[in-house]
């Protein structure tokens, strides 16, 4: 089996919570530079699927196996993973009073590089590298000194998870639903962060409901999941099809 | 200023603040005996005297001394006077002991201060304090509590409001793990127009601990455009953690705005998990939460640098580190 070129692999991925299957065999490949998107339905299983590669532990794998750059990622704990290059972009994140955004970054960016066996990074280099990366979603300084998230907007918290991708610069990074709730202009900044992080290293897979993101973010590959697994796979001209078709013809086809 | 002590610290260096705040005095009181001066320890402050500098009164057992102990200390802020005061108390006897104190403050006419309370002792000491505080015309106070460290720490606060105008912000932190006591119980009395209380007191409970919190308000019937707030939130980190918590109104204007509201919860798994995926360890994650929630008390500390000492303080006995250390010179505030 060559798995060289293999960023992620996905094989016969079943997984329930409370003992529901909600996903009942999912297969994907996805290699350095590529960008998936995955649609389908409400329901069908799409952040389900992203909670378990980011290691939510209320969700239980009951077959199958996930591969990291040719590691068993699924015995790796939710801060390892983040360590090892795997984002995560929330569909809501979650508010956390009391810390500020500044210094949850901070620290994260701090595990990181400890990891890494850097040194930390002096206040002054942190605030450069810090006033560089919100510019890429376009937001201003006031955001930093707020509780994570705390009476952000459903846009601002969307920039500010672009924001901590940016500073963390994943190998993989998962986004759920980044769309969700956007405006025109907040998707057009948000997608502007998305692609400017793109690197022929490594590899984004979004989630979307809506063919609307996939006009600012070009996928190589999109797949359709329904009842927990992957139903179709093809290029990008299937957003279009779907966009005009819904999914109906897919489920119906199965 | 009338105070009835003189101090020179050439003994103590045994517990002495390493670093004292900038601008502040500091008095001792070993083993219930004011240093340099009578027991018990009195401060009175004139009529529109400011006082520039805080004063620390550092309260300390000494390694010796086992019995009971029991102090009082009056303070009396004449009309438009405005003073700040920490008290510390500390230990240096691992031993079992009991403490009793009494400390009586009243406000004058426009009279305005602040009291941080630390306590900060260990497993087998049992301190309790009890406060009464009177208010005159316009005087405005505020008392912050830090209850890290005893076996049993008990405050009973008594606090009467005696005429229009005044308003009293009581704020409290405590921390508890293995199997300590802490117990708060506070009674305000609205027994004029016009006045205005605050309280905010909440804890995180670890190991065995058991916090109770009872907190009483009484409108009196012609104290109208009353304003009277309590909070009481409990953070329990253990199974085996205990909080009881126990608001009571008692309201006889009508036209009075009041509210209490009392919460007995565990730290939320979701922002935990969002922490986690950025990196972020769990234990590490757990101590964020936590300072997150300890800090909504602490930033009613006006003294910046007395609010970033609490938080280091607070930080460290949220990290277990500070039981373990018996012999340093505490760097408390």
């Amino acid at each position: 089996m060559n798995n060289d070129n293999i960023m992620l692999k996905i094989k016969g991925l079943k997984v329930s919570v409370d003992d529901r299957e909600i996903l009942t065999g999912v297969n994907l490949e996805v290699r350095p530079g590529e960008v998936h998107a995955i649609m389908g339905p409400n329901g069908s299983g799409k952040s389900t699927l992203s909670a378990v590669l980011a290691g939510k532990e209320k969700y239980k794998v009951t077959e199958g196996e996930v591969l990291y750059e040719g590691e068993d990622l699924l015995k790796l704990s939710p801060e390892e993973r983040s360590w090892a290059g795997i984002f995560l972009g929330f569909q809501y994140p979650i508010e956390i009073p009391g810390v500020t955004n500044v210094n949850f970054i901070k620290t994260a960016v701090n595990e990181h590089r400890k990891r890494k066996e850097l040194p930390e990074l002096s206040a002054a280099q942190f605030l450069k590298l810090m006033r560089e990366r919100m510019a890429y979603v376009d937001m201003d300084s006031s955001f930093t000194s707020r509780g994570v998230n705390v009476g952000f907007s459903g846009g601002e918290k969307k920039r500010n998870e672009i924001f901590h991708m940016a500073m963390l610069e994943p190998k993989l990074a998962i986004l759920d639903e980044t769309d969700s709730g956007l405006d025109v202009d907040a998707l057009r900044i948000v997608a502007g962060g998305i692609n400017r992080l793109k690197t022929p290293q490594n590899a984004t897979i979004v989630i979307t409901h809506y063919q609307r993101l996939l006009d600012y973010i070009v996928p190589d590959y999109i797949h359709v999941i329904y009842k927990g697994r992957i139903i179709k796979s093809a290029g990008r001209e299937l957003a279009q099809e779907i966009e005009e078709k819904g999914y109906d013809w897919l489920i119906n086809g199965q | 200023m009338k105070q009835n002590y003189i101090y020179a610290p050439a003994l103590t260096s045994e517990f002495r603040c390493k670093v004292p705040l900038k601008e502040t005095r500091q008095l001792f009181i070993v083993n219930g005996k004011v240093q340099g001066g009578k027991t018990p320890f009195s401060l009175r402050l004139e009529e529109g005297e400011v006082m520039k500098e805080m004063l620390q009164i550092i309260s300390v057992r000494h390694k010796s001394y086992k019995e009971h102990l029991s102090t009082q200390q009056d303070f009396n802020f004449g009309k438009g006077s405005a003073g700040r005061i920490i008290q510390c108390s500390h230990t240096f006897s691992p031993d079992k002991f009991r403490t009793t104190e009494k400390v009586t403050i009243t406000l004058e006419r426009d009279a305005s201060a602040e009291f941080y309370i630390m306590q900060n002792e260990h497993n087998n000491a049992e301190h309790s304090t009890s406060y009464e505080v009177n208010l005159e015309m316009g005087a405005s106070l505020k008392m912050v509590f830090l209850s890290l460290h005893g076996g049993v720490i008990r405050n009973d606060i008594l606090l009467n409001f005696n005429e229009k105008h005044a308003e009293c912000d009581l704020a409290g932190l405590y921390l508890t793990d293995s199997k300590q006591l802490m117990d708060n119980n506070i009674h305000v009395n609205h027994l004029v127009p016009d006045c205005t209380s605050k309280q905010l007191f909440k804890g995180i409970l670890d190991d065995e601990g058991v916090a109770r919190f009872y907190g009483r308000i009484n409108v009196a019937p012609d104290a109208q455009k009353t304003e009277a707030y309590q909070a009481n939130h409990n953070l329990l980190i253990s199974d085996m953690a205990k909080a009881y918590t126990s608001p009571q109104l008692e309201i006889y204007a009508d036209d009075v705005k009041c509210s209490h509201g009392a919460t007995i919860g565990r730290l939320n798994e979701d922002e935990l998990f969002y922490m986690r995926t950025r990196g972020i360890p769990a234990a590490e994650a757990r101590i964020l939460q936590q300072k997150a929630f300890a800090y909504e008390v602490l930033e009613k500390i006006s003294n910046m640098e007395l609010r970033e000492r609490m938080l280091s303080l607070v930080e460290r006995r949220l990290r277990g580190e500070f039981s373990h250390c018996s012999t340093c010179i505490r760097n408390c505030c």
